[in-house]
């Protein structure tokens, strides 16, 4: 139903050829039977009529054609009305002439005409009606002989032509109204267009924004292990985070009231950090304390730092806490958040550990004491002293325990390093005697070695601030080091000089070297580089990590130089003291 | 009259290592016991001249022992060594803060305590 009445409109709305011409058709057929029924009516030229008749039906053959035909032919369009003006001039001469009922026929191939686009038409429209209107005198080959007649022929057309320009203007005008309903639908149909895609944009966006929202949401609740704490300049709290509850320990009723974040903190420490950021008490309008805690976050600076929160009843909790600013859109600060993490469990493995290392130490150093002490006792026993082969085999006991007694004592150290209790007890001293005392101490293994040992000491006094055990330890494990990785015949250079306002020792030998790939691993703990497993050079790996803690303690730099198979050199450099104990 | 001791660790092969040095340092040993209560009952009971302590003892810790024979005026003679295998600084600073004459850290070398020992009792 709806089909068929779209498809009607269509056809009104662009009518083809035969449609337009299907109304002078049937206007022309209507007359013919008129004529044939009205008595007083009768054909005056019946040959003149059957041709119009005629010239009309090949008007409509060709309108029927171009249905047919398709936009070639549709161009010639206007060429049927111009046919239809000669088919009615006919018929009118035929039925009358001047006389004739028929002449308004020409009204409607005209408005055909004149209805096309272009003013031009209406100048056809007037040709054509001229031309129609002179068929009686066309047709006889004569000229009007009455001035009426005359008038006739010019006025009618000039009447006709002025209906045609009428009618031309009104199809402009209702061309231009159809163009601006046209643009003004399309405009519509791409705003439309434009709004669906807004909302489509829309929706997908609110679907980010809603997985977003659930992301942050399902995060949030799951840091349990973590307290995050929000709040604003003052430190008042307004956000919290199931860790924080769990943390310290408050109901949901209690995480409502109005508390601050400072009342979680102890105030001791607090007051302790305002002091050593000089924040005058009771000067400044918000809390010391608070300024204090938030002092790096509100400089935009990165700061985790160990702080003690108390529970509302009084239990203490070891935090490490972060602190950063929350920022608005325009920047400026709006508040902090506290992110902190319970290191009770930390510490307390910390403390644990520490125990343990020093149980296990005394526990090996008990019989080593043992086995030390009596092996002494067989070799001072002066009542039946031991053979050559009996005493040789003794030093080998000796030796190798006196080896398990330095590995527990290096053990003990790296885990007090690590702990970060490792005293020194600092002092000003010469850096030359140290060195010296390392190479009479290493002297003995480079002799068993093969290896030659040379010192170079400057003119002038070098002087450290540091603790001369420690040092000396130091130096010891890089000449040690350096003789065992050194083949027979080789050599270890031992020199002291200044450098770049730093007292350097460097230990160079013709050894073994380091492959350039496991420089860096040097100084990890228990780390034995390849030349060292090949080459079944004995150690654990523990002397160059405490070499290298010794040197950072006393704020010096270890570095290395290797070439596989030419030699190594590792130097420490550590700050100069300015001596005043002139040279000699 | 000789010198007299007491010596006192739980490690019993300790115990007479340190005895063997004292008696090749020429000294008595009047008692040698393994924990800190028998030996400060040894300290009342023999009166020695000298004790050498193990610190880390059962009952009572050789720190404690020194701590009981210094607050005894009767004892006021006493003269005391204390032996450590921790390394720790603190346990060297906190046996002499207790009352201690001498600190001693294991291992030690017999012939070195002998030695010790020797000239101690020569400067009594």
């Amino acid at each position: 139903m709806s089909a068929l009445r779209k498809r009607v409109l269509r056809a009104l709305d662009a009518p083809s050829p035969a449609l337009k011409q299907s109304a002078t058709a049937l206007a022309v057929i209507a007359s013919a039977v008129l004529v044939l029924v009205v008595p007083d009516l009768g054909f005056t030229n019946p040959p003149a009529a059957i041709a119009g008749l005629v010239i009309v039906g090949i008007a409509c053959a060709l309108a029927l054609l171009m249905y047919r035909g398709g936009p070639a032919l549709l161009r010639l369009e206007l060429l049927i009305p111009i046919i239809d003006l000669f088919g009615i001039g006919a018929f009118r001469f035929g039925t009358g002439g001047t006389q004739s009922l028929f002449a308004a026929l020409i009204i409607l191939p005209v408005v055909w005409l004149a209805s096309a686009p272009g003013r031009r038409h209406i100048l056809y429209a007037w040709a054509g009606t001229s031309l129609a209107l002179s068929m009686p005198w066309l047709l006889t080959w004569s000229v009007p002989q009455t001035a009426p007649e005359w008038l006739r022929l010019i006025v009618t057309p000039t009447i006709f032509a002025i209906a045609g320009a009428i009618v031309n203007e009104l199809a402009r005008l209702s061309r231009t109204a159809v163009d601006d309903a046209t643009r003004l639908a399309a405009d519509k149909e791409r705003m439309l267009q434009r709004t669906v895609e807004y909302a489509a944009q829309l929706q997908d966006s609110e679907a980010k924004y809603r997985a977003a929202d659930r992301m942050f949401r399902g995060v949030w609740a799951a840091v349990t292990e973590q307290s995050v704490i929000g709040t604003d300049v003052t430190g008042l709290i307004d956000l919290w985070n199931p860790g924080a509850t769990k943390l310290l320990g408050l109901t949901e009723d209690e995480a409502d009231d109005k508390l601050h974040i400072f009342d979680f903190h102890d105030p001791d420490e607090l007051e302790a950090h305002a002091r050593e950021l000089n924040y005058p008490p009771g000067e400044t309008v918000l809390n010391p304390g608070f300024s204090a805690l938030v002092e790096s976050a509100r400089l935009g600076e990165a700061e985790v730092r160990e702080w003690t929160y108390i529970r509302p009843d009084g239990t203490r909790i070891p935090v490490e806490l972060s602190v950063t600013k929350r920022v608005d859109e325009e920047g400026r600060t709006r508040g902090y958040l506290f992110v902190a993490t319970d290191i009770t469990k930390a510490k307390e493995v910390a403390r644990l550990k520490d125990e343990f290392v020093g149980l296990i130490s005394h526990e090996l150093r008990t019989p080593l004491s043992s086995i030390l002490g009596y092996l002494e006792l067989m070799r001072d026993d002066e009542d039946q002293p031991l053979s050559a082969e009996q005493l040789q085999y003794l030093g080998v006991a000796e030796r190798n325990a006196n080896r398990l007694l330095r590995l527990v004592g290096d053990l003990l150290f790296t885990a007090q390093v690590e702990s970060g209790k490792f005293a020194l007890d600092n002092r000003e001293l010469g850096l030359a005697s140290i060195v010296s005392a390392s190479i009479e101490t290493g002297r003995p293994l480079a002799n068993a070695a093969g290896v030659d040992l040379a010192l170079e000491l400057p003119p002038q006094r070098v002087a450290v601030f540091g603790d001369p055990v420690r040092l000396g330890q130091a130096v010891d494990n890089l000449i040690s080091n350096a003789i065992k990785f050194t083949p027979r015949g080789g050599s270890v250079t031992v020199s002291l000089f200044e450098r770049d306002g730093k007292a350097v020792v460097e230990v160079r030998d013709t050894g073994l070297g380091i492959a350039a790939s496991e420089l860096d691993k040097l100084f990890s703990r228990f780390f034995r580089a390849t030349t060292a497993t090949r080459n079944a050079v004995p150690g654990v790996g523990l002397g160059l990590t405490i070499t290298k803690a010794i040197v950072i303690a006393h704020h010096g730099e270890m570095a290395v130089e290797s070439e596989e198979g030419v030699g190594t050199c590792f130097s420490m450099s550590l700050p100069l003291v300015v001596s005043a104990v002139p040279v000699s | 009259m000789s010198w007299t001791v007491v010596v006192a660790d739980d490690d019993p092969d300790i115990r007479t290592l340190v005895g063997i040095a004292a008696a090749k340092a020429g000294l008595e040993v009047l008692a040698s016991v393994g924990d800190g209560e028998a030996a400060l009952q040894a300290i009342r009971q023999h009166r020695p001249d000298l004790a050498i302590l193990d610190i880390s003892m059962p009952e009572r810790t050789g720190l404690d022992v020194v701590r009981e024979a210094r607050a005894d005026d009767s004892l006021g003679d006493l003269r005391i060594v204390l032996l450590s295998a921790s390394v720790d600084d603190v346990s060297q600073e906190a046996g002499l803060g207790s009352g201690a004459d001498y600190f001693m850290t294991k291992p030690f070398s017999p012939r070195e305590l002998a030695a010790f020992l020797s000239v101690g009792k020569e400067a009594r």
